[in-house]
């Protein structure tokens, strides 16, 4: 289990690391060539365009699983108090994973009716559909997640433990 | 107007059992969407602008931003800059808290959020302090509200958010917010000594550097100076060094200058492998969850829009005759009700597309509204009974309550609303600056 | 019953597009209908390329897009885009909306949304800080440039393409990262390039247009009771709104020209007699180019084109 989850989770944000490395190599090596060169990377639009999606969705799940959302604990004082805390945080993670189930549905429709169209971008003529094939998997493995660390949340396990970060 | 109040109160319910902001915001706006149009409507707004916002190019200074932050924290710059303003501060009663201040004030000219701000010096101030036997609360207090400067003085992800919201320059966002975060600078410095007349205890002098100790502790100061110089430079295109002519859009300001602290903490030998990849998976952490934030407030304020609540609002500050200032008092009033519990983000994710038609509809400057909004998001960061640059120094220092550190903070917060007022009342403050470009 | 039309917009709330167009539009509807229609513009509810599904799905009922920010989703919209066309906006957009009918619906670009109304925006300039009085002047300049043929126009020019939203025109410019962008003459007043952008190096007939479509939801349009239904038909929809649509876009050209004259540091540049034929040259191959896409897409292009010419003229 846990090297599953190693995987699922840990992978994808080295993926987002890479991207964000590639996003700032990439607008400073375009901002040079043009200052100096006058010759911009045509296509740097697009391309920070794909990363930032690549960057946020390959990030999503693993933040998900770990509750690092931002949240405001003002009641947690109040819902200790009543040892309601665990009930609390397995019920919100079920809430939210089970929400995002429609939204995810929808974007696979939404990446088919765009490939349907054949939507593409600009300069490189990449299809878009692949990249809303990739959020909408990202959000069926966040919603996936968040149902994990409710499980996990009522078995009183903690989901902060269960992915090794170094 | 009903629904859109009914909206915001299950957001604060929801926000109060610990969902996160973002789910929310989001689900309150999708289920009322749904309510006002229909059901596939709802459920496509929402899958689009996931997509969208996801790779919206503008909202890519976010994680540049976010990214030149902790890559500028990693190359030790941070206690260079506390080191130069001890230099100079330290001798004077309670000084290690205005160098702290000050510190404070010039990392904030490098990273674009109040969190990272006062997280960041909480490292390096906070031993420093309680070496010298400053009080816990002045040292901690000097701190957060320090930290806020982070929003203020640019580069802010803050105002970015703003600027990308309501399509107001964010060049000139950005140096709006230099004088306001000067005078910042200058009122916590006023907190201080206050503290200390009252309470000589709460921060002895340090020790005096001599000049020369002063001058080599400046040279600490370049790689900070060539930071904030290359991006603000580069945004107003004021770099031309022929035959080289550095204009940067904000994306690219941003991008210049993530590599630009990547280059110095590399020629400094701060940089191993596995720091760069932590820095580079915590950028993408953090950008993950504020656009999931950016996401849900989107939906939420489709939902008011959509149920009409602009429209409902501009009505009925005109069937009441309110004069443009009574609007202005009743929204600044709000953001600090609202700002007792919202953090920043989702504060000014979920009032400004509300509030900007009407401000700028009744004739204000949306540059200058853009500073208030931040003004008031920084006083919220030190508010009770959320504030979270006081957790942040929470989570740092460990032994100290977040009572002590409010108790401290009451001076630094009493200047920050002096400051607000003195913004409300002379907007040339703010929009000196800006009109040059 | 009154029905209430929600229409998604995302451009500036001041642009004619809004205050003029989508605003004529909801009157044109209140008039024909016997005020049995209303409508009311929200701003903001998604990006550009976002309209349509918002619209097909039913989030909003209608919306205006610009073609251009959908590459590979319209080829046929492109054939107004072509330069060589004389004329102005509102004989460019009726015409547009006969070839249409006549050519370009066949392929079906549109499917599933209502298509109410198509239109062109005046020619396209360019609009530079630094001084262009020649085709040579355009090379290398960092320019702006939309989607759509202007992307085509910008590479035989030799101008280096900068991608920026429509918003950041100003500041891109104002800094020095852009030296130009091509736009209509009448954006001049809602970017402020009478500030940034003080040259305007003119082409009679534009060096390129730029194509827009009003379209609603086909749900909402069916919803509807069947005498509204053909009162919209017949009398707004289609070439009426087209029309109008059109001639905002000219009095909004006219009134930024006037503007412009009228500010001492701004000057309008018109191509010289030779620099019109060398261009007319370039106008020859981007059309080639265009129409062989819209040929592959299964359009007879050059009847097309030939029809849009005629129709021009003859307005
Ligand atoms: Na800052
Ligand atoms: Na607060």
């Amino acid at each position: 289990m846990p090297r599953i989850l190693n995987l699922v989770f840990r992978l994808p944000v080295a993926l987002a690391s890479l991207a964000l490395f590639l996003l700032m190599a990439m607008t400073f090596a375009d901002v040079i060539l043009r200052s100096a060169f006058n010759a911009p990377i045509e296509a740097a639009t697009e391309l920070t365009r794909l990363l930032m999606a690549l960057i946020v969705f390959s990030a999503l799940p693993m933040i998900s699983f770990q509750g690092h959302h931002i949240a405001v604990d003002l009641l947690d004082g109040l819902f200790a108090r009543f040892r309601l805390e665990r009930a609390r945080d397995v019920a919100i993670s079920l809430m939210c994973g089970g929400m995002l189930f429609w939204p995810a549905n929808r974007m696979i429709d939404l990446a088919e009716r765009a490939r349907s169209y054949g939507d593409q971008t600009e300069y490189l003529n990449i299809p878009t559909y692949y990249i809303g094939w990739f959020i909408a998997i990202s959000a069926f493995v966040t919603a996936a997640a968040l149902i994990l660390r409710g499980g996990a949340l009522a078995l009183g396990r903690d989901p902060e433990q269960m992915v090794r970060h170094d | 107007m009903t629904e859109s109040l009914i909206g915001f109160a299950a957001v604060l319910v929801l926000v109060l059992l610990r969902m996160p902001i973002a789910f929310a915001m989001g689900l309150v706006g999708m289920v009322g969407y749904m309510i006002e149009t229909s059901y596939r409507g709802a459920i496509s707004m929402v899958g689009r602008l996931i997509i969208d916002t996801s790779q919206d190019y503008g909202l890519s200074v976010v994680p540049l931003f976010v990214l030149m932050g902790l890559l500028v924290n990693k190359s030790g710059i941070s206690r260079e800059l506390y080191q130069v303003s001890n230099a100079f501060l330290g001798h004077l009663r309670g000084g290690l808290a205005m160098a702290t201040v000050v510190a404070c004030g010039g990392f904030a000219a490098i990273c674009g959020s109040s969190l990272a701000t006062a997280a960041t010096m909480s490292k390096v101030a906070m031993p420093e302090m309680r070496k010298y036997g400053y009080a816990d609360s002045l040292s901690t207090a000097s701190i957060a509200a320090g930290g806020t400067l982070g929003i203020l003085i640019p580069p802010s992800v803050i105002l970015v958010i703003y600027g990308l919201l309501t399509e107001t320059s964010i060049g000139k966002l950005f140096i709006a917010g230099i004088v306001p975060g000067i005078m910042g600078i200058l009122f916590y410095l006023l907190a201080v000594r206050f503290t200390v007349a009252r309470n000589p205890d709460a921060g002895p002098a340090g020790p005096r550097t001599d000049w020369a100790g002063r001058i080599t502790a400046l040279k600490g100061v370049w790689a900070v100076l060539l930071l904030f110089g290359l991006v603000i430079g580069g945004l107003y295109g004021a770099l031309d060094f022929w035959p080289l002519h550095l204009a940067f859009s904000p994306t690219e300001a941003a991008g210049m200058g993530a590599a630009g602290a990547f280059l110095i903490a590399l020629a400094r030998g701060s940089l191993s492998f596995a720091a760069l990849r932590e820095v580079l998976s915590e950028t993408a952490t953090t950008t993950a969850s504020l656009f999931s934030v950016l996401i849900g407030a989107w939906v939420f304020s489709n939902f008011v829009n959509i149920a009409g609540l602009p429209e409902a609002l501009q009505g009925g500050v005109t069937s009441m005759g309110l004069s443009p200032w009574m609007v202005m008092a009743m929204i600044v009033l709000i953001y600090v009700v609202l700002g007792c519990v919202f953090e920043s983000l989702s504060m000014l994710l979920l009032t400004v597309p509300i509030f900007f038609p009407l401000v700028t509809g009744l004739g204000f400057d949306p540059v200058w509204f853009g500073i208030i909004v931040v003004v008031v998001t920084e006083i919220s960061l030190i508010t009770p009974p959320v504030g979270l640059n006081v957790f942040i120094l929470k989570g740092v220092v460990g032994d100290v309550s977040t009572g002590t550190i409010f108790r401290g903070v009451t001076p630094f917060w009493v200047v920050d609303i002096l400051r607000l007022l003195l913004l409300l009342a002379i907007p040339g403050l703010v929009l000196f600056l800006p009109s040059f470009l | 019953a009154e029905t209430k039309v929600t229409v998604s917009t995302w451009l500036p709330p001041t642009h004619p597009i809004n205050t003029q167009m989508l605003q004529g539009l909801i009157d044109m509807m209140g008039e024909a209908t016997g005020g049995e229609i209303t409508g009311e513009l929200k701003h903001g509810l998604a990006p550009p390329p976002a309209q349509m599904d918002l619209v097909m799905d039913g989030a909003a009922d209608m919306t205006i897009i610009f073609h251009g920010y959908q590459p590979g989703r319209f080829v046929g919209t492109k054939l107004i885009e072509i330069p060589g066309y004389e004329g102005n906006a509102e004989a460019a957009s009726v015409a547009y909306w006969r070839v249409h009918e006549a050519h370009l619906a066949q392929l079906n670009e549109h499917r599933g949304v209502k298509l109410v109304a198509l239109n062109t925006h005046g020619p396209g300039q360019i609009h530079s800080n630094k001084t262009v009085e020649s085709l040579a002047d355009l090379q290398g300049l960092k320019t702006r440039l939309g989607g759509g043929v202007s992307a085509d126009v910008g590479a035989e020019l030799g101008l280096i393409g900068i991608q920026v939203p429509a918003p950041k025109v100003y500041e891109t410019l104002s800094s020095g990262a852009a030296d130009a962008v091509a736009m209509n003459i009448g954006e001049r007043t809602g970017f402020k390039l009478n500030e940034v952008a003080k040259n305007v190096y003119e082409m009679p007939g534009g060096f390129y247009r730029g194509s827009f479509a009003v379209l609603m939801s086909q749900e909402k349009f069916d919803s509807l009771p069947a005498d509204v239904q053909k009162a919209l038909d017949d009398n707004v929809f289609g070439e009426p709104a087209s029309r109008m649509m059109g001639a905002v876009w000219d009095s909004h050209d006219a009134k930024a020209r006037a503007a412009t004259e009228a500010t001492p540091d701004n000057r309008i540049v018109t191509a010289s007699a030779e620099d019109q034929a060398a261009f007319a040259e370039m106008a020859t191959r981007i059309q080639a180019k265009i129409l062989a896409e819209l040929a592959e897409a299964g359009v007879d292009a050059e009847a097309a084109r030939a029809m849009v010419i005629q129709d021009m003229a003859a307005n």
